[in-house]
């Protein structure tokens, strides 16, 4: 997973979205596999929202396609 | 706590940057859109052989990067069916498919997108409903026909991430979705501004006053009329309501500009997520704020299909973004999409080109001369017919209805199910040319007073 880019700007909401953010595209990463259907795929759906946070943020995200979003 | 809806911006920051952060902020973002292309898709590796993304410092240093067209672009998939080398990311991470007409005859541009790329498209329309004032309470109507076109999906997506009540209007009578938005009380409208004024139309006729009725705002798109003045302010007499202008493409799955609640005459473009240059279009030079011009659009947000400096043959003028007192620094585009470089036409919200429905007449050997028709029904709508000579073919025993027939269908399926006139004239009739061939007749009428541009 590439790192975010930290902004100092950011209000305590909008960095513990990122964190967010994070953890959830480490669960996606690392036990993605072994989560049930429908865990997965909402997880997915909810990165997917959270990137647009990350993004609107600066925090330069990256691609999430190798995750399945 | 209660949500926060004051803000007229939907991204507050990126929408008042300071230029020299926003271009920072697209600089940045270029650098990282050519190392994924580059990595990713085997159509943009080749083309960006040359250049290294730490190699760019400026925006100066776009002009590196070469054009894209929509040759190219039909081409790659011509040459590599379905979608060209075009993908980013592989087909399976795919969740839609859509497509647009082509320039070529039968195959469309075909596009897919992700979750991530819808997302995202969704996200471009909220900048255009947020600043027009469209919020959570507001119960949205999209008068759309929901199928392969991607027209106003992504607003409907856009409005459910809003929070609105989004009623969709797909496969309705005009009559039924009149009624729909007068029953329900619809605060907000997305439509085509041909099909706003039709729907006005319809209601006159159903002896409703949409005037009125509740209806706050309209959302228009897929034709250039939305920043036509004469036809805007026609909408919003009929209405009763405010209309604002957006513009988007298939190429990029989405807007790249809208009109603000200030209605500055003009639409800003989404500069945060994407570049976009105003150039000669036979020179490929930029031209100057307040200059007729091709605009030449770079983005940063579809994931699957990396848009590189695409020749988008839209004609605009850009003008600084304070020419709105809104508070954007976002440059606008003054009176929207103002025209087109090559010959293709708008009809009803589709793109069609007219070599493109040369390719399909001529797979017609039956057919010794054509002519494309399009014209202005109840003064309101774009219609179009292909107007044929048929020589050999008796009308008696069938041959040429069927013919016809077959034309027909096979123009609506290289356009997106637009509907297409076919009709038989006398042999001879039609004009013939030596050199270059004029068979396109627009005798359409642009709504509103003289002097205004056509509607294409």
């Amino acid at each position: 997973m590439s790192e975010l880019t930290k902004q100092e700007w950011w209000s305590p909401g909008e960095s513990a979205l990122i964190e967010c953010y994070e953890d959830l595209r480490s669960v996606l990463e690392e036990r993605g596999a072994d989560l049930p259907p429908f865990a997965r795929r909402n997880a997915i759906k909810a990165l997917a929202a959270l990137w647009q946070v990350a993004n609107g943020l600066d925090a330069e995200p990256g691609p999430i396609d190798d995750v399945g979003a | 706590m209660a949500p926060r809806t004051d803000s007229p911006y939907w991204n507050p920051r990126h929408e008042t940057l300071p230029r020299p952060e926003l271009e920072a902020l697209q600089v940045s973002k270029l650098r990282r859109l050519v190392a994924f292309a580059k990595e990713r898709s085997p159509f943009h590796r080749r083309r960006l052989a040359a250049i290294e993304p730490d190699s760019i410092r400026g925006l100066a240093d776009l002009a590196r990067i070469p054009f894209t067209t929509r040759d190219e672009w039909m081409d790659a998939q011509l040459a590599a069916p379905p979608y060209g080398e075009m993908l980013a990311a592989p087909e399976e991470v795919a969740v839609r498919y859509h497509m647009t007409s082509g320039t070529t005859g039968r195959t469309p541009i075909r596009v897919l997108d992700s979750t991530k790329d819808w997302e995202w498209i969704a996200e471009m329309w909220c900048y255009g409903f947020w600043g027009f004032g469209v919020r959570p309470r507001d119960r949205v109507f999209i008068a759309f026909g929901y199928a392969t076109f991607i027209g106003f999906w992504g607003a409907h997506y856009a409005c459910e991430k809003l929070g609105c009540l989004v009623l969709p209007g797909g496969a309705m009578t005009t009559e039924q979705r009149v009624r729909t938005i007068v029953d329900m009380g619809a605060t907000v409208v997305c439509s085509t501004p041909t099909y706003a004024l039709r729907m006005a139309q319809e209601a006159r006729k159903l002896g409703l006053d949409l005037a009125a009725g509740p209806v706050e705002r309209l959302i228009l798109s897929g034709e250039p009329a939305g920043s036509i003045p004469a036809t805007k302010g026609l909408i919003e007499e009929q209405w009763g309501a405010k209309a604002a202008d957006t513009a988007g493409m298939t190429e990029l799955g989405t807007i790249m500009i809208f009109e603000c609640s200030e209605q500055p005459g003009g639409t800003h473009v989404i500069e945060d997520h994407y570049i976009e240059e105003v150039i000669d279009p036979e020179s490929g030079e930029p031209v100057g704020y307040g200059e007729l011009g091709e605009r030449v659009v770079t983005s940063f947000g579809r994931g699957m299909i990396p848009v590189l400096r695409y020749r988008t043959r839209d004609l605009v003028v850009r003008v600084p973004g304070d020419r709105c007192p809104c508070g954007r620094t976002w440059d606008l585009y003054e009176g929207g999409i103002r025209g087109r470089v090559d010959d293709m036409k708008l009809v009803r919200g589709t793109n069609v080109y007219p070599r493109a429905v040369e390719a399909i007449v001529r797979e017609y050997p039956e057919i010794d001369e054509f002519q494309i028709r399009l014209w202005t029904a109840d003064g309101i709508r774009d219609e179009i017919e292909v107007l044929v000579e048929l020589p050999g073919l008796d009308e008696e025993d069938g041959q040429a209805p069927r013919l016809l027939a077959r034309l027909q269908g096979d123009l609506a399926d290289g356009h997106e199910g637009l509907r297409f006139g076919v009709r038989r004239v006398e042999g001879g009739t039609l004009p013939r040319f030596e050199l270059k061939a004029k068979r396109v007749l627009d005798e359409r009428t642009v709504i509103g007073g003289a002097g205004e541009r056509r509607a294409t």
